[in-house]
């Protein structure tokens, strides 16, 4: 039987797993990759609660709600992204987090 | 005609300038700037004749998601003129930034703030999470752009992937706190959030691990630690107006949203409250500290005013932290909103001093002030009294906001905190007043008098003459802000 | 009826040992080797390389992928509609047409605008 307890073991694995991502890696594209991780954990989270919490029979859905919005907006932010991104690429022919070290005080 | 109709006006407005541009791209930049100021200005002093009445209301569809109150009222104020100052700012700008673009257009540039504002707007109303994060994401995405807009600048371009990794780190982390507060609470709403902290039945871990995460995700929107490192970097690449705007529109934003956010998690009987608190000292302390400190060493002006942000955001959260202040009579909420109130004149006309500097073909270095005060007395004046201010001199308006925060500090006995507060604005001080002495040096420099348009003039004068209202004669705003009543209310029920 | 599974524990046990042991050695031994470029280079039968292995795709479809995925997602709150619109609109008035009306125009704008800004011409 699977339980609220494993959804959320999960969530917190892929939430780890996108944070050491974002903190140990070099590609920047890669990075956007393991932020997606960290969004998709949340919504995971979001939605085992929901279906967990039962009252009258029918899951609660505010939160479900709450996923339709993360994933669009998930959506928008990876279209921004990539196409800033795609603009980094094209000046510096590289996406590495070398390429953007200049601004420093 | 309710608030509401303004704020959907703002973003049709701005997506009609994306269709105008679309389809006609001849359409000269000045066109473009008259329309979405227009706009913006029409949509001003239209939000002053509605929320100047009592029964604005909101139409029935948006009522479950939106409240409007006081605080609401008065950051949807601050949004409109902000984003109205950032459009002039960048119509100013306009000369150089066109440099920076691949086709040399900057028609985005001045449909995009208006859809930021709408969603400033609608944040600024939010009573529950799902509201809160579409309208802070509509805010963020748009943001993304307008930082990494000048792309020919490989500077603009690395403050705009900075901030876009960022940013979405902040966005996953909130999304994870979120869903922890839902999975403790059983809501998304702050007035059910705070119900179901109040009961002790509710589990204390899970709310706790929410209420760090969430805090943790909103703080990055607001420059506070330990999301402040962006915050110089990001500063000094975007374009000016960028930067104004990231600094007090999107700073505002977030600090609505945390005010509304705090206020449900340290709710009277919170089961989380005493924890949250002694969080956002922490957080609130080693921001003043993580943003004074470092802005010593700078010698872009930019870069020490994204350091004084960071100081500022950190005042901003010890306020959030103590609650109520009973020697102010203010409510957390009312002094934040105060200081903002404060922060708006000071920062931006440092911005536009910078502007100015900058279509003169300067640059953004302290050393590019030099000579200031001969070049421009006017200028160099204005521009004083808003360093003063930023440091929290007497009689300007920064000091009454540094004044109100220091008294809930003493009001709480929060003495950690207040010697941090302290550190922070000596060391403020310091740098500020080597920007004025700068200003008034005439070594090295040029004498040749700047180029200054009659609407740059004006509005110097106009954003000086605020600070030291605001500095001398403080009541009036402190009394919109705070009702007298609320807070003898909440006080004699402590 | 954990003993059934030590063949496969000793499995793992030599196979990761294997390439640890592999890997330090080649790590220690071949600390001492001069690097140069040439050494460094892929081998190709003694040929050398001509360009990178893996070649660049357009940039063309980036963008189309994005704008796809972008409209694609947006379904998402059409799907919710649709099954609620006959109830909704029997108990509380059309209000529910026009909301989704206006928030499909706003992806038509979103759309006008990508195809007048020439994201969709794949010529250039």
């Amino acid at each position: 039987m699977i339980t609220l307890n494993h959804y959320l073991v999960v969530s917190g694995i892929l939430f780890s797993l996108g944070l050491a991502g974002v903190i140990a890696r070099r590609n920047i594209l890669i990075i956007y990759m393991c932020l997606e991780m960290m969004l998709s954990a949340g919504n995971l989270a979001l939605v085992a609660f929901s279906r967990f919490r039962v009252t009258d029979g029918l899951p609660d859905y505010t939160a479900q709600s709450l996923v339709f919005f993360t994933i669009t907006v998930a959506a928008a932010e990876v279209a921004v992204g990539l196409a800033i991104i795609v603009a980094l690429f094209r000046t510096k022919q590289s996406v590495d987090v070398e390429a953007v070290t200049k601004l420093q005080g | 005609m309710s608030v509401f109709t303004i704020e959907a006006f703002l973003a049709i407005l701005g997506l009609v300038l994306l269709m105008i541009e679309a389809f006609a791209p001849d359409i000269s930049r000045r066109t473009l700037a008259a329309l979405s100021i227009g706009g913006t200005a029409l949509a001003l002093v239209l939000f002053f004749t509605v929320a100047s009445h009592e029964t604005s209301s909101l139409p029935a569809f948006v009522q479950p998601w939106m409240k409007l109150d006081s605080l609401a009222i008065f950051y949807k104020g601050l949004s409109l003129v902000i984003t109205l100052l950032v459009l002039w700012l960048m119509h100013e700008c306009a000369p150089y930034l066109s440099k920076y673009t691949v086709d040399g257009r900057l028609s985005e540039l001045f449909s995009l703030p208006l859809i930021v504002c709408a969603g400033m707007m609608w944040m600024a109303a939010a009573t529950d999470l799902v509201t809160v994060f579409v309208a802070l994401e509509l805010v963020t995405v748009s943001f993304y752009v307008l930082v990494a807009f000048a792309r020919k600048s490989n500077l603009a371009l690395e403050a705009g992937v900075k901030y876009l990794i960022l940013g979405a780190l902040s966005t996953g982390i909130l999304v994870f706190g979120i869903a922890w507060i839902y999975g403790a609470t059983g809501s998304l709403s702050f007035e059910g959030i705070s119900a179901a902290l109040a009961k002790p039945e509710t589990s204390k871990v899970p709310a706790l691990l929410g209420a760090a995460f969430l805090l943790a995700g909103l703080g990055f929107k607001v420059a506070a630690a330990p999301f402040q490192s962006w915050v110089p970097d990001v500063y000094q690449g975007a374009p000016i107006p960028v930067t104004t705007f990231l600094s007090v529109g999107s700073k505002a934003a977030g600090f609505v949203v945390l005010t509304r956010t705090v206020e449900a998690l340290i709710g009277e009987h919170s089961i989380i409250g005493p924890e949250v608190k002694a969080l956002l000292l922490v957080l609130g302390a080693l921001t003043v500290l993580l943003g004074s400190l470092p802005a010593i060493f700078q010698q872009s002006v930019k870069r020490l005013l994204g350091y004084s942000s960071i100081s500022h955001a950190g005042y901003l959260i010890l306020a959030l932290a103590c609650g109520d202040s009973i020697r102010t009579g203010m409510t957390s909420g009312g002094i934040v909103a105060f200081y903002l109130a404060t922060y708006l004149p000071m920062t931006v006309l440092a911005f536009l001093v910078l502007a100015v500097l900058r279509v003169n073909g300067q640059g953004e270095d302290i050393r590019d002030f030099r000579g200031l005060g001969k070049r421009s007395p006017l200028l160099a004046l204005a521009l004083t009294l808003a360093l003063a201010s930023l440091a929290g001199l007497p009689l300007t308006a920064g000091f009454m906001g540094k004044l109100f925060v220091f008294f809930s500090l003493v009001d709480h006995a929060y003495w950690g905190a207040l010697v941090c507060a302290t550190i922070g604005a000596a060391a403020g001080f310091y740098y500020y007043f080597r920007a004025i002495v700068a200003i008034y040096s005439t070594e090295g420099s040029s004498n040749e008098p700047l180029k200054l348009n009659i609407a740059s003039k004006v509005g110097a004068t106009v954003l000086a003459v605020v600070i030291v209202v605001l500095g001398v004669y403080p009541k009036p705003l402190q009394h919109t802000l705070t009702k007298p009543v609320e807070v003898a209310a909440k006080a004699s029920a402590h | 009826m954990l003993e059934n599974y030590l063949p496969v524990l000793l499995q793992i046990v030599i196979a990761s040992g294997f390439a640890a042991v592999t890997l330090l050695i080649s790590v220690l031994v071949g600390r001492s080797a001069k690097r140069t470029a040439i050494k460094d280079s892929s081998y190709e039968c003694g040929m050398l390389p001509l360009q990178e292995g893996q070649p660049r795709f357009s940039v063309k479809f980036y963008i189309v992928a994005m704008l796809f995925v972008l409209f694609d997602i947006e379904v998402v709150f059409l799907y919710p509609w649709s099954v609620i619109y006959k109830d909704y609109i029997a108990a509380h008035g059309a209000g529910i047409f026009f909301s989704a009306l206006s928030f499909v125009s706003i992806l038509g704008v979103a759309f006008v605008y990508a195809w007048r800004k020439g994201a969709l011409n794949w010529r250039n």
